[in-house]
């Protein structure tokens, strides 16, 4: 690791899924982290690709997108220092639903799904802080991912001209 | 308003590293949007006869959702250019070079008729609900649709009246349209224009007898409308039928959203000839015009009596009733009114009228003469005008109105 113990855990603190954890859990669980350089515009996972680790961002920033079409992907969001990403891989190993790509250069600290099961057997009580955490950002997203689908939407109807507040009249001869 | 949605987009270039992200807002997307009708075989285009500007509309019927829409000079020219190889920009631009200035809300506006009309299929399928973006309106307009709503509980309608009216036109329907019944009509007609002339000297005792009985005369004449009003419809339906095009729909409805009426949906003549359209138009009254005639000539044939008081007065109601459809000028979409709307191929003439009020003081300010088109609205209005106030004059004692000595004098 590039910091001494103390910043690490100065700043692991900030992670969301980690706030409940005290400095002696903390130092439990960043013996388990891996840190990773990864330079502006490099994929740091590609969509499909096999799920087995969360990433924590201690610098840059990453975007994570989804395949339209082609060379296009759709931008889903951003992470920032002190963000967390690809987490569904702790859970299932289903391949990655999306692309992360560093947008600057960035420091990650990865948590493998290894480490994370090593954690659930050996540390029950920290595992569950760390998995209530979890599921209050899980929701978090969910709802984010909710206004974004709306807005997908109303974005798609704005560009083809559809107006659900139109009632044009159709024609029409009623013989009475 | 709200601001337009953005989507945020990541592309690569193929075989370089790296990516760019860009900012994708709705309306941006919009002018590049390329519209494309369906394939041909989903929709039937028909020119109408020109109008007294010189414009030509069409009429565009989708077969998928079996509706139609008319289209003015402008939309054909849109709905031409509707081919997915152009944009919207461009579009727009040829448009302008064609037309000169335009307001670019026909062009939404034509977009949304044909999403309705299911003749753009991207977005149809998401189900979206109409009722959602009125959730703001004021308490009385909330009543006035409520009101509306259930007064609209009134109408109905026959499913597969095509199917009906078919079989009934084959099973003999087909007899009304032969020259043999048209010379019938004739001579019932001239037969009672003899009967109306010998029984006119005694119409105040023809009155006067029915008068002694009003509920029952009342009732009779009820009864007798309704039935003939029925056939009236189903006589349009079959001369639809006559010239092989569908009838959409049968039923009952609001006319003008107000007057209960039966109604059969004939739209389809509109993609046959303006002479069959009239012709259509036309064989509804005549139903009242030919049961009048034989109430006319029954009447005449009776003796003196509650019988013969009451056949005259059928006739009457029926003839009169026959003479208000056929005449144009009362605000109503009857079969008068269609007969002009044909005549002059303007089908929307009561619109076009109708908008015409609402700009009428900003015309007369600017000074700026008429059009042709708008002289004929114009004359629409004047004459609808003076009718209603007259026929509202002719019955005012219908209302309890103590009629002017003038009236009175014999």
């Amino acid at each position: 690791m590039n910091s001494s113990s103390q910043s690490v855990r100065e700043f692991l603190h900030k992670v969301a899924f980690l706030q409940d954890l005290d400095d002696q859990t903390l130092s439990i669980l960043t013996l388990l982290l891996v840190t990773k350089t990864i330079k502006s515009g490099a994929v740091i996972f590609r969509e499909l690709d096999a799920s087995d680790a969360l990433y924590i961002v201690e610098q840059g920033r990453v975007v994570v997108s989804k395949h339209v079409a082609g060379e296009v992907d759709i931008v889903l969001t951003r992470f920032h220092p002190g963000d967390f990403f690809g987490e569904m891989g702790l859970f299932d190993s289903a391949p990655r639903s999306a692309t992360a790509h560093a947008e600057s250069d960035t420091v990650l600290w990865q948590l493998g799904r290894d480490a994370f099961h090593r954690i659930l057997s050996d540390h029950p009580a920290m595992a569950a802080r760390i998995c209530h955490r979890l599921v209050t950002v899980f929701i978090q997203r969910l709802r984010a991912t909710n206004e974004q689908a709306r807005e997908a939407i109303r974005w798609g109807l704005e560009a083809t001209g559809y107006s659900p507040e139109d009632t044009p009249a159709t024609f029409g001869r009623k013989s009475t | 308003m709200a601001e337009p949605a953005k989507l945020e987009l990541l592309t690569r270039r193929p075989g370089e590293p790296g990516f760019e992200v860009h900012e994708v807002e709705s309306h941006q997307a919009y002018l590049g949007f390329r519209p494309e009708r369906p394939p041909s075989t989903e929709w039937e285009l028909t020119p109408q006869p020109r109008g007294v500007d010189g414009s030509r509309n069409y009429i565009l019927k989708s077969h998928k959702r079996d509706n139609y829409l008319l289209l003015g000079p402008q939309e054909y020219f849109l709905w031409e250019h509707f081919d997915g190889r152009h944009s919207l920009n461009e579009i727009s631009r040829a448009l302008h070079f064609e037309f000169g200035s335009f307001d670019f809300e026909i062009i939404r506006q034509f977009l949304a008729k044909l999403y309705l009309a299911g003749l753009l299929n991207e977005i149809q399928t998401m189900g979206l609900r109409r009722g959602v973006a009125r959730r703001h309106e004021r308490w009385w307009e909330r009543s006035f649709a409520a009101i509306s709503k259930y007064w609209s509980r009134l109408t109905f309608r026959v499913s597969h009246a095509d199917h009906y009216c078919a079989a009934l036109y084959d099973r003999g329907g087909f007899l009304l349209f032969r020259w043999p019944f048209l010379l019938l009509c004739g001579a019932l007609l001239v037969g009672a224009i003899i009967a109306v002339s010998r029984l006119w000297p005694h119409v105040a005792e023809i009155a006067a007898r029915m008068a002694a009985r009003p509920l029952l005369s009342t009732a009779i004449m009820l009864v007798t409308i309704v039935f003939v009003s029925m056939l009236h419809v189903l006589v349009h339906a079959l001369a639809c039928k006559a010239y092989g095009r569908k009838v959409r729909d049968m039923g009952f409805f609001l006319l003008q959203g107000l007057l209960p009426t039966f109604y059969a949906d004939v739209t389809d003549i509109f993609m046959s000839s303006r002479r069959v359209r009239v012709m259509v138009d036309f064989s509804g009254p005549m139903v009242e015009v030919m049961f009048g005639s034989v109430a006319f000539i029954g009447a005449f044939g009776s003796e003196p009596g509650f019988g013969q008081s009451l056949l005259f007065g059928v006739g009457l109601v029926l003839w009169e009733s026959a003479l208000l459809n056929l005449y144009p000028f009362n605000f109503l979409e009857m079969d008068g009114y269609n007969i002009l709307a044909d005549l002059l191929a303007m089908p929307t003439l009561r619109q076009q009228a109708l908008a015409m009020i609402r700009r009428l003081p900003h015309r007369l300010r600017s000074g700026k003469i008429p059009d042709r088109a708008e002289w004929i609205q114009l004359g629409y209005l004047a004459l609808c005008f003076i009718s209603v106030l007259a026929y509202l004059i002719a019955h005012l004692d219908a209302f309890g109105v103590k009629l002017p000595a003038w009236r009175s004098v014999p």
